[in-house]
């Protein structure tokens, strides 16, 4: 949900950027690769003034703002982004930001004031009004970042609780299937069906609410997690086409329907790619090592043996975020309540497929 | 990782979003695959692309064999390389794709033609599709090929739900609901298509509810009953102890689905109160069963100082098909009722107007290309779950729509849209506020760039893909009538 973004833009490292600037024209760039362009308090002025000049955002253009700037070294793709910003009246925060450890909050709350201001037409109101215009939008704007990633996170809960559900009718029927075929009395019985799909006895419960707020941190590594647990699922459905499934999960499959119950099986195991994922950064190509080791071995003790070692990793490593890399007890990820990873591993060990 | 870092993460977001969204913008552009891309004049005469590929059937002349061998070639590079396709392989593809892209839109259209309206030959669609099955699959490495693949197998479809003889031959694409679910999170997390709807309604009724100690929710068609969870969410934290709004949802259920949908609203219905307990939100659930389909409020259980929202999905992916007319019923019928507020979801593909099939036909795939481009800009096409989001879920949607748009001109409405519709029948426009413009902003830019919202007159908001309109939201009310 939260992907997507390039890093550069996440990671806050603004201020390190080695800056340089442009003798005559006094413009600030970075010296990245790619350079950007600082946009100072006065250099925003020259621009506020100039669309002012030119009969507000709206009619002024890029190539109109260049011309009445006549700041040398500025680009017509500079002034795009900054113009489109100015027009949505969101504010380049950080930029100001910069400033107003010299000049207090002032400075930067001023322009923000004068964007709002002459983007939406306000500036016959007097100052106070105005500033208490600005200071309700932005207090709005935070308000409603924060309830919409609540509201993103209460659904994804409420998703998950579904996909559980999903699941255990899906088992329910295996297990029926399987008491009709009658092909593994007591061998393969309810205990190892329930354990992969999680523990059954209350269908729809759902963990204290404020949990949602540990997880709302975990962002990247949700998708992480997603695109993860289903590259799981797509190999699993080009494996059950292949002749070799079998090796998979070791002992014939007396069910029909065995699609499903692998899937749950690798659900189960996918927990535990999803903590190795978020404990280190590790490249796709190792993941995917990883993942085939999973689906090739048909030895779960070697397969314990990663486990283990994982959990050693999030020990060592998990002093900036103890409370994501702490083995979630069953019933509190939203992320994968299904996966039961410690009863399902114990259950997998003493199953009649170890 | 402490409490603050989200926020800051979304200031971070937020607030830089549009520093590279040109050159993004830039670089997306030159890399997707695009119906809008192609200038075809499609105004030209069909007679001559029909029989372009009536002569390919019949005789198989060396200029026209060539380009298809040659696609099926990259079809077989692509498909050895598997996951692996290295930049080499991609480098190579778009001349390939650019003619067979052209030539699949042409048969496309052509079996289109062929399987409906007063030239309607079954034999030729069926050798039309034929061709097409061999020239794609939903496993394909380029964008054009899995969409074709996809209206290939809804086209199918069509053709055999006509033919007595052989019915219910697909079973190949039904999944089960565990699939469905996963599938239609894994498209949340992928594009804001679904919760774009979702968000800006709870935001609206959010609003216009805030001063309300009883809230009346009518469903038009609830799913899974996923909306709710967020809003439950929202009027929870904002009101704490006895101040608590109570919530009251009514979903509606249609005879004329079966008891598989009774089920299903029952369930939802058991979900939400176990999540409203979870979380200490007030909350009571009701079930309307729909008779031939025909709502009236006298089947309602309605209390006295209850504030009336009727919320209207419609055509989402995961929704029930429901004819224009029913829909048209319902909310006349729910007029009555002096709701506070009428949300309004549709998604923005050409049902409106007697503009023949084959236009509707052109936009649908318009539509359904601007969806697999934005999510190729999200996740690559090798990515596994975009396969799977394809196969279980955008597959059957298209199949859906095929099948809506095929259906008897005589359902079709007369009117442009659902916005004029409600206008021209009593319904007062209520303002999208700052707020849900800024969430609706703020949605958008937790997923790559080339989405983008556009207000839809005051009182609505639409999400876009680059110049294609994908899925609007508006606000209405009603205060007049017998009160």
């Amino acid at each position: 949900m939260f992907h997507a973004k390039k890093p550069s833009s996440m990671n806050g490292s603004y201020e390190n950027r080695a800056m340089c600037v442009q003798g005559d024209s006094g413009l600030v760039l970075t010296t990245d690769p790619k350079p950007r362009l600082r946009w100072t308090v006065e250099l925003h002025e020259r621009f506020v003034d100039a669309v002012a000049q030119l009969g507000g955002p709206d009619k002024a253009t890029p190539k109109t703002i260049m011309r009445v700037m006549g700041v040398k070294g500025l680009t017509l793709y500079h002034l795009k982004s900054h113009l489109q910003k100015f027009r949505l009246g969101k504010q380049p925060h950080r930029e100001y930001g910069d400033h107003s450890t010299k000049e207090g909050s002032r400075a930067s709350a001023m322009d923000i004031q004068r964007n709002v201001a002459s983007s939406s037409g306000m500036m016959s109101r007097n100052m106070n009004e105005m500033q208490m215009e600005v200071q309700r939008r932005l207090h709005e704007q935070l308000e409603v970042q924060r309830h919409l990633q609540l509201r993103i996170e209460a659904q994804g809960k409420y998703m998950q609780t579904i996909l559980e559900r999903a699941c255990q009718t899906l088992a329910g029927e295996n297990m029926a299937a399987a008491a009709v075929g009658g092909g593994y009395k007591g061998n393969l019985g309810s205990s190892s069906l329930s354990a992969a799909v999680g523990p059954p006895p209350h269908p729809l419960s759902f963990p204290p609410f404020q949990d949602l707020n540990i997880y709302g941190n975990t962002t990247d590594q949700v998708l992480d997690h997603h695109n993860f647990h289903h590259q799981n699922i797509e190999n699993h459905f080009t494996a059950s086409n292949a002749a070799d499934t079998n090796i998979y999960l070791g002992k014939k499959r007396p069910n029909p329907n065995f699609g499903n119950d692998v899937r749950k099986g690798l659900m189960m195991w996918s927990d535990q790619d999803h903590d190795l994922a978020a404990n280190q950064p590790i490249d796709d190509e190792h993941r995917i090592q990883i993942q085939m080791a999973t689906h090739v071995s048909t030895d779960l003790d070697s397969l314990s043996e990663i486990y283990e070692r994982k959990s050693g990793l999030s020990g060592d490593e998990g002093n900036n975020g103890g409370k994501l890399l702490e083995r979630p007890s069953p019933r509190r990820s939203p992320l994968s309540p299904m996966m039961n990873p410690n009863g399902g591993l114990i259950q997998g060990r003493n199953s009649p497929f170890g | 990782m402490t409490m603050d870092y989200p926020y800051e993460d979304f200031l971070d977001l937020f607030f830089s979003t549009n520093t590279n969204s040109t050159a993004a913008a830039a670089s997306t552009s030159s890399c997707g695959y695009s119906l809008n891309d192609i200038d075809i004049d499609w105004d030209c005469d069909f007679r001559d692309v029909i029989e372009s590929i009536m002569g390919d059937e019949g005789v198989m002349t060396e200029s026209e064999s060539s380009p298809m061998l040659l696609g099926q070639e990259g079809l077989c590079n692509s498909a050895s390389t598997g996951l692996s396709v290295a930049d080499g392989v991609s480098v190579e593809e778009p001349k390939i794709d650019e003619s067979k892209g052209l030539r699949l839109v042409h048969l496309l259209v052509a079996a289109a033609e062929a399987s409906t309206g007063v030239n309607k030959s079954r034999e030729l669609t069926r050798v039309i599709l034929a061709r097409l099955k061999d020239l794609v699959s939903p496993g394909d490495s380029t964008n054009m090929e899995r969409l074709a693949a996809h209206f290939t197998n809804g086209l199918s479809k069509l053709l055999e739900r006509d033919n007595v003889l052989r019915p219910n031959q697909h079973r190949d694409d039904v999944y089960d609901q565990a699939d469905v679910i996963s599938a239609f999170e894994m498209l949340q997390n992928m594009s804001p298509y679904v919760n774009f709807g979702y968000l800006t309604t709870t935001q609206a009724i959010l609003e216009s509810v805030k001063y309300e100690r009883r809230i009346h929710i009518v469903d038009y068609d609830i799913a899974e009953g996923v909306q709710w969870a967020s809003l439950m969410q929202a009027l929870l934290s904002r009101n704490t102890g006895t101040s608590a709004q109570h919530l009251r949802i009514t979903a509606l259920s249609r005879a004329t689905n079966g008891k598989k949908s009774v089920a299903s609203v029952q369930e939802a219905g058991r979900r939400l109160t176990t999540f409203a307990e979870s979380i200490g939100q007030p909350f009571s659930f009701h079930h309307c069963k729909l008779e031939n389909d025909a709502f009236n409020t006298s089947s309602l259980k309605l209390v006295r100082g209850e504030a009336m929202v009727i919320n209207c999905m419609l055509h989402l992916p995961r929704f029930s098909h429901q004819t224009p007319n029913s829909v048209i019923s319902f909310l006349l019928e729910a007029k009555t009722l002096n709701p506070k507020l009428v949300t309004l979801v549709h998604e923005e593909v050409g049902l409106m107007g007697n503009q023949g099939f084959l236009n509707r036909f052109m936009d649908l795939l318009h539509q359904f290309s601007a969806i697999f481009d934005s999510l190729e800009a999200g996740l690559s096409i090798t990515n596994p779950a975009r396969g799977f989001v394809e196969r279980v879920f955008i597959g059957p949607w298209v199949a859906n729509w095929l099948k809506r748009i095929t259906a008897d001109d005589t359902e079709v409405e007369s009117f442009a849209s659902w916005p004029q519709w409600l206008e021209t029948n009593g319904f007062e426009p209520m303002e999208v506020s700052f707020a849900n413009r800024c969430q609706a902003k703020l949605l958008l830019s937790l997923f790559n760039d080339g989405y983008r919202v556009e207000e839809l007159g005051h009182n609505g908001l639409v999400l876009g893909w680059k110049s294609r309109r994908l899925v609007s939201a508006s606000f209405w009310a009603s205060h007049d009538s017998n009160q």
